[in-house]
């Protein structure tokens, strides 16, 4: 790219609002609106936070199964997997690496493979709002993970569970180094109504999202 | 993407004369609309947040230029190249510099609206690029070598057997030997061969429907994941977006959101929503090793300077194309571009020329609906009746609807004939509208009726009441 056309173009849209005009307190308005919080008016969300959370995320063809702490996740995936006659073959997240799978099972730690009968994987927060639950991605947390499965596992915190993705923001932030290269708001299974009108799913992502809200 | 030949009466009238695309339109109109309203009765916040919306984007509108360097600033931070392009050509060939360099041979595609505007495909192909669009409903029309017919819904034209006819012939290549009817089994299909492309493709474009300034993102929604899979497998991901689509906050773009998926399907969310920024960081299992971002202008600082900025609002809804009866009748391909409906009939003729586009601001009853359901309120009719008088003043319109509009011009002007004329008028449309308030049939007219669903005026008409009202006057 040519840095004068950049210029150009900058300097037409510039002339276009009046730019030049602005003064010093006009940019100082404009950098305090960056970091501002927003007053914006949003959908009222109840006062049982959790509560909205579960039956909108259900709402949403989420199915959600409480767990007592993360030492159970290992009992709850086999009872998913248990509904299928197959050997399990499962890709699993680095962050969930230590919980001690089976050594009988084929776990891949890592990115997803072409063909991914199940992964398991680690949210960072839930909207209440809409229930949609927030994947932020880095080595432990690799996006594929979240698209390439039939079925998705996810593992939330239920503290983790916010009313708005205005409040998730932050925990993304949270993590190192700073803002992941990919966050993915996932409200419901992969699905298309491109044939005809008719829903079907999956399209390209997940067939079913489970979720297994934790309360450690 | 070429502006088709021929006219927007021509292909109206085809339009009209083609019942399976009736019955898809006439299905899309019950769903769509009613979905929507349902999500919006649902939400005593709803037109608060419509006036929230439409502040932002006015905001950003006015200190764009502040936004767009402040947006470069945060992508190059994250390891992002922001690219310029003036218009379509340059916009073009900055793509397929960065295919060239990345020794490119296959090109898989999330939906952008833009993409098609500045008809990037075609320029992609011409270099020898396999191009597969991942979106079932763009990779159907693709396949079928068509354009989509709504912004949201490209598929709305085709029926369930137009496609198990078009994916019997092209997917026996891939193994599929039966000609399949089921849904399911079609769209299984699309994912199968789509997997293998996700994972050979050299080069993954998508579009954007907000950038954001803050943070130097850029957000997708899908409900299929096809988005989401080509920003992440493909080594270089490349963003083509309006300079338009640039918000300040991560908090605007969730105002934007809410409205977005309430209006364009009357849903609360869509089931992705995906946030990418720069490329994979030291460590990630995944993601591209290379981001790039081509912010296109073509047209639209021209509109930014004048009367027509508040079209740069729009957020590509669809909003206003379901509730329109023109769209509803003809469908999006008569429209002739990618852009069709209310938004497409102000922004085809602001991006491709008065003269490529006369007819399309006539396209239009000044009925109003677009403007009420339009999320951020963009005041269509106006921007239309202002486009017309602009191509008035430049002539640019054909003599026919000239006449037709200076026909009403002068009833108008001498109220005593306009009033006869619509008392007539009213009177035999009362008439035939007798039984269900509703006209399907015209006398002396079954060709116009056939295509035009019209209610039946109730009463009288505006003068005579009012005259009854205030006899003194
Ligand atoms: S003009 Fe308004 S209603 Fe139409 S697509 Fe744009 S935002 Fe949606």
């Amino acid at each position: 790219m040519s840095e004068s056309r950049r210029d150009d173009m900058l300097a037409r849209i510039r002339e276009a609002v009046g730019g030049n005009r602005r003064s010093e307190e006009d940019l100082a308005q404009l950098e305090k609106r960056l970091t501002q919080p927003s007053a914006a008016p949003r959908p009222r969300v109840s006062d049982d936070r959790l509560g909205q959370f579960i039956a909108k995320a259900e709402a949403n063809l989420i199915t959600v199964e409480r767990i007592a702490s993360l030492q159970m996740l290992v009992p709850a995936v086999r009872a998913l997997l248990s509904q299928t006659s197959a050997p399990p073959d499962i890709s699993v997240a680095p962050a969930l690496e230590h919980l001690g799978w089976p050594a009988d099972w084929h776990v891949n730690i890592g990115a997803g493979r072409r063909k991914e009968p199940m992964s398991v994987t680690m949210a960072v927060a839930g909207i209440a709002e809409t229930g949609s639950i927030v994947m932020r991605s880095d080595p432990t947390s690799p996006t594929t993970l979240n698209f390439l499965p039939d079925v998705h596992v996810i593992v939330l915190r239920a503290s983790d569970v916010v009313d708005y993705p205005e409040d998730a923001w932050a925990r993304v932030r949270a993590g190192a180094p700073g803002w992941p290269r990919t966050v993915n708001i996932i409200s419901g299974p992969s699905r298309t109504a491109d044939v005809g009108g008719i829903i079907v799913r999956p399209a390209h992502g997940p067939k079913s999202v489970h979720l297994l809200l934790c309360h450690d | 993407m070429q502006i088709k030949d021929g006219n927007f009466s021509t292909r109206a009238s085809e339009a009209l004369a083609d019942a399976s695309l009736q019955k898809s339109v006439s299905n899309l109109k019950r769903g769509f609309v009613a979905a929507r309203a349902r999500a919006v009765a649902a939400l005593p916040e709803y037109e608060a947040m419509r006036e929230a919306g439409a502040a932002i984007k006015d905001h950003t509108l006015d200190n764009l230029d502040f936004y767009l360097e402040r947006y470069e600033r945060e992508v190059v931070r994250q390891g992002g190249h922001v690219h310029w392009a003036a218009d379509a050509d340059e916009a073009c060939r900055i793509v397929r510099q960065i295919c060239t360099r990345a020794g490119a041979k296959s090109v898989v595609k999330g939906k952008s609206m833009v993409s098609e505007e500045i008809g990037l495909n075609e320029a992609l192909e011409a270099d020898g690029l396999e191009v597969v669009e991942s979106d079932a409903g763009e990779y159907i029309v693709q396949l079928a070598k068509e354009a989509p017919s709504h912004i949201v819904m490209p598929t709305v034209h085709k029926t369930t057997d137009d496609i198990a006819d078009l994916f019997y012939k092209h997917h026996r290549a891939h193994g599929f030997d039966e000609r399949e009817t089921d849904p399911a089994e079609l769209i299984g299909q699309v994912r199968s061969i789509l997997r293998d492309k996700y994972f050979a493709a050299d080069i993954g474009i998508t579009g954007a429907n907000f950038l954001v300034a803050e943070t130097g993102s850029n957000i997708i929604v899908t409900n299929e994941g096809n988005g989401d899979l080509t920003s992440t497998l493909a080594r270089v991901h490349i963003v083509t977006a309006g300079i338009e689509k640039v918000v300040p906050t991560l908090n605007d773009a969730a105002v934007l959101l809410r409205l977005l998926a309430r209006s364009a399907l009357g849903m609360e969310i869509t089931s992705y929503t995906t946030l990418s920024t720069g490329p994979r960081r030291p460590g990630d299992a995944d993601g591209p090793d290379e981001y790039h971002v081509v912010l296109i202008d073509n047209g639209r600082t021209k509109m930014l300077a004048g009367t027509f900025r508040p079209m740069l609002r729009c957020i590509r809804c669809g909003a206003c194309m379901n509730h329109c009866p023109v769209y509803m009748s003809v469908g999006g391909h008569a429209y002739g571009w990618v852009y069709p409906g209310p938004m497409g009939a102000v922004l085809t003729p602001m991006i491709a020329g008065h003269e490529k586009a006369s007819e399309l601001p006539h396209a239009c009853t000044l009925n109003g609906r677009c403007q009420q359901v339009c999320p951020v309120k963009i005041p269509l009719p106006d921007l239309l009746r202002r486009l017309r008088h602009d191509q008035w003043e430049a002539g640019f319109i054909k003599s026919k609807v000239r006449w037709g509009i200076g026909l009403w011009a002068w009833l108008a002007t001498h109220p005593a004939l306009y009033r006869v004329s619509t008392r007539i008028g009213v009177a035999v449309l009362r008439l035939f509208g007798k039984s269900s308030g509703r006209l399907t049939r015209l006398p002396f007219a079954g060709g116009w009726t056939a295509g035009r669903d019209m209610p039946a005026p109730q009463g009288t008409t505006f003068h005579a009441a009012w005259a009854k009202r205030n006899p003194q006057r």
